[in-house]
C-alpha cells in the first residue's frame, strides 16, 4: 500500500521502474499515507452551534489552510468531537488529521499543550513539512479561542440563561 | 517641515498604515530621510546605532499573536519587491556565511544547497535547516533541528527578522543554535 501511495504521489504508474535513483525517492512516512488515504473525522460542524469552536488558519495563497473544528461540553469543558477540513500537501492533512484525533476527548486546556513537535514526531515529517505541524497547532488554538470567545459572547448577551439551566438540573 | 520628511518616508513606502502619528522629538530628522532609505535599500541588516536614533512611534501591530494565529493584512506591511529584495538578501549573506563556516567547521556530512529559492543546510547527522521565502506572508519560514518550524516578519523597528511568538530575531536564533549543535560560533550580523 506504501509503494501504491508513493507511486501516486510520484506519479509512477509502470511497473518497470522499481529501482528509483536515490534523489528522487522521497517516501511519505506510512503514517501520513494512512491519514491520507483514511482521513479520520472529516467534515463540518454548524459553526453557528454555540458548542463549537472554529478554528481556521492558513491561506490558499501559501498552498495549506486548515478547518479544525471542536465540539464542545459547555458544562465539563470536555471536546466531545473534533472535525477538520484542509487543503494542501499529504503532511498537512495528516496534520490536521491526527489533531482531530488527538483533541478528542480531552479537556480544552489540555489541547492547549499539544506541540507541533509531537505531531511531526508522530508523523516523522521531514523538516520542510514542520510547517504543516504548526498550522496545525494553530488550528486547535485556533479553534478553543474561537470557542471561548463565543462564550464570552454569549455570556455577556444571555447571562439569564446559564442561571435557569443549573436551577433545572 | 516635519510633515515633509513625513511624506517624503510614506511616499517611499506606499504604507496603507500611513495614518499612524509618526513621532518626531528632535529636528535633526530631517537630515535623516537620506540615510532612512540607505538602510533599507542597503544590506545593512541588524546596525541597531542607527536604527536607534529613529523613534518612529507607529502603532503597533494589533496582533495577539502571544498564544497562536492572527489575521494579519500582510500585504500592508510590506510592498512585494521590498520584500523580494529583502529577503534575497538575507538569504545569499546566510548562505555564504554558511558556506564560509562550513570550510572550519569539520562535520560530516556537511552540505549547502540553494535551489528553487529554498536554502537547505545540511548538518549530517545533527539535522537539517530549510530556510524559504513565503512570499503571500512577506515572511522567511524557517525550519530548524533544533527548535521546529519558525515564520520570522520583516521589523522595521529593528530592521530585523523576527519571530512574532518569541520576539527572536533570526540571525540571533540561527547563531546561538549553530553555536550549541556545532560547537563553533558563528557571526551573522
Amino acid at each position: 500500500m506504501l509503494r501504491l501511495g508513493c507511486k501516486r504521489f510520484l506519479g509512477f504508474s509502470n511497473q518497470r521502474n522499481q529501482t528509483l535513483p536515490q534523489t528522487l525517492l522521497r517516501l511519505y512516512h506510512e503514517r501520513v499515507v494512512d491519514h491520507y488515504n483514511n482521513p479520520r473525522n472529516v467534515g463540518s460542524f454548524d459553526k453557528n452551534d454555540p458548542t463549537v469552536g472554529t478554528g481556521l488558519v492558513g491561506a490558499p495563497a501559501c498552498g495549506d489552510v486548515m478547518k479544525l473544528q471542536i465540539k464542545v461540553d459547555e458544562e465539563t469543558g470536555k471536546i466531545v468531537d473534533a472535525c477538520f477540513k484542509t487543503f494542501g500537501c499529504g503532511s498537512a492533512i495528516a496534520s490536521s488529521s491526527v489533531a482531530t484525533e488527538w483533541v478528542k476527548g480531552k479537556q480544552m486546556e489540555e489541547v492547549l499543550t499539544i506541540k507541533n513537535t509531537e505531531i511531526a514526531k508522530h508523523l516523522s515529517l521531514p523538516p520542510v513539512k514542520l510547517h504543516c505541524s504548526m498550522l496545525a497547532e494553530d488550528a486547535i488554538k485556533a479553534a478553543v479561542k474561537d470557542y471561548e470567545a463565543k462564550r464570552a459572547k454569549l455570556g455577556a448577551n444571555g447571562e439569564a440563561a446559564p442561571v435557569e439551566k443549573v436551577a433545572d438540573a | 517641515m516635519a510633515s515633509f520628511f513625513c511624506s517624503r518616508v510614506l511616499a517611499r513606502r506606499r504604507l496603507v498604515e500611513s495614518k499612524t502619528s509618526w513621532c518626531f522629538h528632535r529636528s535633526r530628522y530631517l537630515a535623516a530621510p537620506v540615510h532612512a532609505t540607505k538602510i533599507i535599500e542597503s544590506n545593512a541588516i541588524g546596525c541597531p546605532t542607527a536604527s536607534s536614533r529613529f523613534s518612529f512611534c507607529s502603532r503597533p501591530l494589533n496582533l495577539d499573536d502571544a498564544q497562536g494565529p492572527a489575521v494579519v493584512d500582510y500585504r500592508s506591511l510590506l510592498q512585494e519587491d521590498e520584500f523580494h529584495r529583502l529577503a534575497d538578501a538575507t538569504i545569499h549573506d546566510l548562505q555564504e556565511k554558511f558556506e564560509e563556516y562550513g570550510d572550519c567547521i569539520q562535520i560530516d556530512g556537511f552540505d549547502i544547497d540553494y535551489g528553487n529559492q529554498v536554502l537547505t543546510l545540511k548538518l549530517g547527522s545533527l539535522g537539517t535547516y530549510v530556510l524559504n521565502k513565503q512570499t503571500p506572508n512577506r515572511q522567511i519560514w524557517l525550519s530548524s533541528p533544533v527548535s521546529g518550524p519558525s515564520r520570522f516578519d520583516w521589523d522595521r523597528n529593528s530592521q530585523a527578522w523576527v519571530y512574532r511568538r518569541t520576539k527572536v530575531s533570526l540571525y540571533q536564533l540561527l547563531q546561538s543554535e549553530l553555536e550549541q549543535l556545532c560547537g563553533k560560533p558563528i557571526s551573522l550580523s
